[in-house]
């Protein structure tokens, strides 16, 4: 008996061993294969993730609604006056929106606002400390493919990097795997935005000649990727330009507080023609723009 | 009994990690729930059993994570059949050992995902061994430690009630 269980304990390390082998020899091909079999396992998974995340979200509803209410007679006070200045800011800004519609319809700039997209609500974060990325309730089932961009109404959050059937994993600009192609709006130069180990964004490959100063915008390029042209990305807040490199590069402090995700949009396709979720969500107040 | 716990580490470990336990991360660093699981494993049924439950928890860890397929599968089945064997030579295994093999299996595999991953360039390397490999390394050993004694002491009492009143003497 002893020597059948022994046995048995062989069999399994050699072949636990020849598993692990055949992982670093053949990578591509046993990615496709962990796919598969992970197809069937990662639903079973999500239904708790997604019974923990629901749980979550209505000890915060309790927390918010309840408990954390000391000191919003200031935090009242301070939101009227900004309430003043944001109402004389959007009203200058509806004389800038209705000049601005009549310029792109003459110009025939339809693509950004067609952009189709879809509503998808933060269940959990990467499972790992090594990622900054988050898990949200939409998967291919809905229509989410890898590489499709993540935006809110603040700007742009991330990609799609794994899906399955009912969630999928949205890498964040933060992060240092992350690239997205990025237009520094006053200048119109273009570069690569990468994540940095420190949780800001930093844009790569900005023309030594350009006169990129801190306080501009970044926006996406539209020209690779799942985003159209000019969603905001974030500011630039320092430029690094040390003699000899070819290019100089700015660190950029995201639009978007990705530390306080709840709700996203996917877009599914950058350039369609159909109603979308977008539009229900930007008819709401952006909250999570920051003044 | 032993399957019933070890499915209830597979499907209910990854959830925690990912929802609850971001309100314990300190700095925004959380403990790695699956690798101490992995770890103790090792410790107490030995090491096919951690090398085992190590893979499948990797795996479903890899599912739930930005990463390639395959890196959390290797890491923590080699933890588990590492944690397996240090058990077996270990002579004297106290919540201490646990401790300090759990800290440097910690180190061993944040430092697997350093080398993989990339953390953009050399001073994101060195900021990352600070603000991530170093705080994860602690949370998994205190947690490993605490775990061990939990255990342990569960074993402990389990094995005087079975022995009866006279059991510690003899």
């Amino acid at each position: 008996m002893s020597r059948s269980t022994s046995g048995t304990r062989r069999v399994t390390l050699v072949l636990v061993a020849l598993l692990l082998s055949a992982l670093l020899v053949f990578p591509t091909q046993s990615q496709g294969l962990l796919r598969h079999i992970g197809v069937p396992l990662a639903p079973i998974v999500t239904l708790p993730i997604e019974a923990l995340a629901a749980l979550d979200r209505s000890l915060r509803d309790v927390w918010e609604g309840y408990i954390a209410l000391h000191g919003v007679h200031e935090e009242n006070l301070r939101l009227r006056r900004e309430v003043e200045l944001l109402r004389d800011q959007n009203s200058r800004l509806r004389e800038a929106t209705s000049a601005s519609q009549r310029l792109t319809a003459l110009l025939e700039f339809k693509g950004r606002a067609a952009s189709k997209t879809i509503a998808a609500q933060v269940i959990g974060r990467d499972a790992t400390n090594w990622y900054r990325a988050v898990m949200v309730n939409k998967g291919e089932g809905d229509g989410v493919r890898v590489e499709m961009g993540v935006i809110t109404p603040a700007g742009v959050v991330g990609r799609v990097v794994k899906t399955s059937a009912s969630a999928s994993m949205v890498l964040l600009v933060t992060d240092p795997n992350n690239a997205i192609t990025g237009l520094i709006q006053r200048t119109r130069d273009e570069g690569i935005v990468e994540g940095t180990a420190r949780g800001l964004a930093r844009m790569k490959y900005i023309p030594l000649l350009s006169t990129v100063r801190a306080g501009d915008r970044v926006i996406t390029s539209g020209l690779t990727g799942g985003f159209p042209r000019g969603l905001p990305i974030g500011v630039i807040t320092s430029i690094d330009k040390t003699e000899g490199d070819l290019f100089q590069s700015g660190e950029i402090v995201p639009d978007t507080d990705l530390t306080r995700l709840e709700e996203v949009l996917i877009i599914t396709a950058p350039r369609g023609e159909a109603e979308s979720d977008a539009d229900a969500l930007s008819a709401q107040p952006p909250q999570q723009r920051k003044p | 009994m032993k399957q019933a716990l070890y499915l209830l580490l597979v499907f209910g470990l990854v959830p925690i990690q990912t929802t609850v336990l971001t309100y314990a991360g300190l700095g925004g660093v959380r403990p790695d729930l699956c690798l101490v699981a992995a770890i103790l494993v090792g410790f107490f049924a030995g090491e096919l059993d951690g090398l085992l439950l190590g893979l499948v928890l990797g795996f479903v860890q890899d599912l739930f994570s930005a990463g390639e397929l395959g890196l959390n599968l290797v890491a923590k089945g080699s933890a588990g059949f590492l944690a397996g064997m240090a058990g077996r030579y270990v002579t004297n295994t106290t919540p201490i050992t646990v401790l300090t093999t759990v800290f440097g299996l910690s180190l061993l595999s944040g430092t697997v995902f350093l080398l993989t991953v990339g953390a953009g360039g050399l001073a994101g390397v060195s900021f990352a061994i600070w603000s991530v490999l170093l705080p994860q390394a602690l949370w998994d050993a205190t947690l490993g430690g605490a775990g061990y004694w939990l255990v342990a002491r569960h074993f402990r009492r389990e094995q005087a009630i079975l022995e009866g009143p006279t059991g510690w003497d003899r």
